[in-house]
């Protein structure tokens, strides 16, 4: 078939250069942008250089390079790296891939499947991140590593918000269906709670059991202290669940700035046979 | 529609259609330069992954320089009647450039697949695997049920998949795939049905919506396509929806295809909005042309340029990537590509100004 091709009349690569030359201009000058490519607002400063907290990683890192494929809803293996769920969807969550091995493991960057992905570390699966290179420097991966070793820390400013006491985040959504087991459930909050009100404030019940209380052990996520972390004496099986986080009164879910959950919250979710 | 964003989008998109299905690690500019529907060489009716009988002969016969002679053995993948095989590996020497940064240079295997096809029912029933076994741990891009109806004119497909959207690339790092979030990186998991008859091919998917995460909701995503194909030239359109809980995403896809001569050009423009991010910055646009020039049998000269408006409410913020890749295919199911990848965007960024020169080792079966 090849071999009968007719001779080219005319050049491809002269057509290709003109479409270049035609269409080269098309790159943006970046003027008024940051490095991120959004505009800059006026009396806002440039990202500084990577440092090991969050939200120079956030700057430098994830929003530059790793929300060009991890973002939105078709983020791949479900994680999204802009600002607004980074932090929820890494420190102390499992990862998609090895479940086994969390996506930052407050601490521990060996043991964190972020850096592992980075390195292209033996016994992760699929590609070495970013996707198709360029590959970050080791110096750069060294700067969230230690971010790790150092506790993963949430950004300044959400640690020191002043937004009220409420839940931001759960894990089930609410009226979701997930498959059997489920071992862990995760409660996010505003405000750091006070751990000596967890074990009173917060309650699992199976619902298509007669609302029959669940035994739970209830902590605060390695690391991540705003984060609750429910986990059931023995994984959940096929079933309805509520969890209530109990608000409104003296009893009530209050962080360790002394603000108490101002009402009742609940959510629920299926348990279904995988 | 901003005027700001509009020409660089009109530019792209008219040089797009004015020149003018999908075809898995594939190159579907064969497609385009063969004037066949990708399911004439691929298991797969929308294309990439294992091989049919006629794309292993095409493979041994047409397409590399010369052939080896193996006598009247051709490879077809057949392990028994009813089981058949194939494989691909990528291994590379990547060289990057970042403003700023050491050049990093390295060997990498990029990936080993294996596919596996079981013809439960000759011609109806299949049960395709497609595995990718490295590097690192073994990760299952596809695997699914399909159902043919007994003249081939539609079928049925339930498991995971590949989402049928645009021009199924090899390169999984083109701005139309990174962007649109469907690429081969990303496969679903739900039914797919598929319709193909004379010229028109035609799927509706129906899946989670999570490419590959873990399942949190009753919500779904829908991808659908129809293509028309002609010997010379073919055109299509795509869209898919994508409902959760965060925020709607929206990517509606025109692509096309034309065989000049020699040369076989593909053009792809994507809009994708996505109203899961905050402050309206989900709005973006990615498109490209193709020209791929078929020197001589088994000598192709691939010329890429793309363009990418990752939020088209910012002024200046395009960034253009032009590639240069020369593949040679010396003998059969085994291939050289050697090129290099030049990212131009806001000089702010180091690296939306990387390049990128690779050799690629490409085996295939």
């Amino acid at each position: 078939m090849a071999s009968h091709l007719p001779r080219p009349k005319f050049v491809p690569v002269a057509a290709l250069s003109c479409l270049a030359a035609l269409l080269g201009g098309c790159a943006g000058n970046g003027n008024g942008l940051d490095a991120n490519g959004n505009p800059i607002v006026p009396g806002s400063s440039a990202p500084a250089a990577l440092t090991a907290d969050f939200q120079s990683i956030q700057d430098n890192i994830f929003t530059p390079i790793c929300t060009k494929c991890h973002i939105g809803a078709n983020a791949p293996e479900g994680l999204q790296l802009d600002e607004a769920h980074s932090y929820a969807l890494l420190v102390g969550v499992p990862s998609a891939e090895v479940p086994s091995v969390l996506r930052v493991k407050a601490g521990d960057p060996t043991d964190s499947y972020l850096i592992q992905k980075l390195e292209n570390a033996s016994g992760i699966v699929g590609a070495q991140m970013p996707f198709g290179g360029p590959y970050l420097p080791q110096s750069t991966i060294d700067v969230i590593a230690q971010w790790i070793t150092n506790g993963a820390a949430p950004a300044a400013a959400s640690s020191s918000s002043s937004a009220a006491m409420a839940v931001t985040a759960t894990m089930p959504v609410d009226r979701a269906f997930v498959d059997a087991p489920v071992a862990t459930i995760a409660v996010g909050f505003s405000q750091r709670p006070d751990a000596s009100y967890l074990n009173g404030a917060v309650h699992l019940q199976n619902i298509s059991a007669q609302a029959e209380t669940v035994p739970v052990m209830v902590g605060q996520a390695e690391g991540n202290p705003a984060t609750v972390v429910l986990t059931p004496l023995a994984p959940l099986g096929p079933g309805t669940y509520r969890i209530t986080i109990h608000g409104g009164d003296t009893t009530a879910l209050t962080s360790v700035a002394g603000e108490a959950l101002s009402a009742d919250y609940s959510f629920t979710f299926t348990v279904s046979v995988p | 529609m901003s005027k700001r964003w509009m020409r660089p989008a009109l530019c792209w998109l008219l040089v797009s259609l004015g020149f003018a299905a999908s075809c898995g690690y594939a190159e579907p500019y064969i497609a385009v330069q063969t004037g066949l529907k990708c399911t004439q060489c691929h298991v797969n009716p929308t294309g990439g992954g294992l091989r049919g009988p006629y794309g292993d002969v095409f493979a041994q016969t047409l397409m590399p320089a010369s052939k080896i002679d193996t006598g009247p053995d051709l490879w077809t993948g057949d392990v028994s009647k009813f089981f058949r095989i194939g494989g691909d590996l990528r291994t590379e020497a990547l060289a990057t450039e970042v403003p700023h940064s050491k050049t990093v240079s390295q060997f990498m295997l990029e990936q080993v697949r294996v596919y596996l096809e079981a013809q439960v029912i000759p011609e109806r029933l299949i049960v395709y695997v497609d595995e990718q076994v490295a590097p690192g741990g073994a990760l299952n891009r596809e695997a699914y049920a399909l159902y043919w109806s007994g003249n081939h004119d539609w079928y049925v497909k339930a498991g995971q998949m590949y989402l049928p959207f645009g021009w199924r690339l090899q390169d999984q790092t083109a701005f139309v795939r990174q962007a649109s979030g469907i690429n081969m990186t990303t496969p679903d998991q739900g039914v797919e049905f598929g319709w193909l008859r004379g010229h028109w091919d035609a799927q509706l998917d129906v899946t989670n919506g999570t490419a590959g995460g873990t399942v949190t909701d009753s919500r779904k995503e829908f991808t659908s396509q129809v293509v028309y194909v002609e010997s010379i030239w073919r055109t299509g359109v795509a869209a898919n929806y994508n409902d959760k809980l965060g925020g709607s995403r929206s990517t509606y896809g025109l692509f096309a295809g034309l065989r000049t001569g020699p040369v076989s050009w593909l053009g792809e423009a994507d809009v994708i909005d996505d109203k899961s991010l905050g402050f309206d910055q989900g709005r973006m646009l990615a498109t490209l042309v193709e020209a791929n020039w078929l020197i001589t049998r088994g000598n192709n000269l691939k010329l890429t340029s793309e363009y990418l408006d990752p939020n088209r409410d910012v002024h200046s913020n395009g960034e253009t990537r032009w590639s240069v890749v020369y593949e040679l295919t010396p003998i059969q199911f085994a291939q050289i590509r050697a090129g290099v990848r030049y990212y131009d965007g806001i000089p702010q960024s180091d690296t939306q100004n990387t390049r990128l020169y690779f050799i690629e080792l490409h085996g295939f079966f």
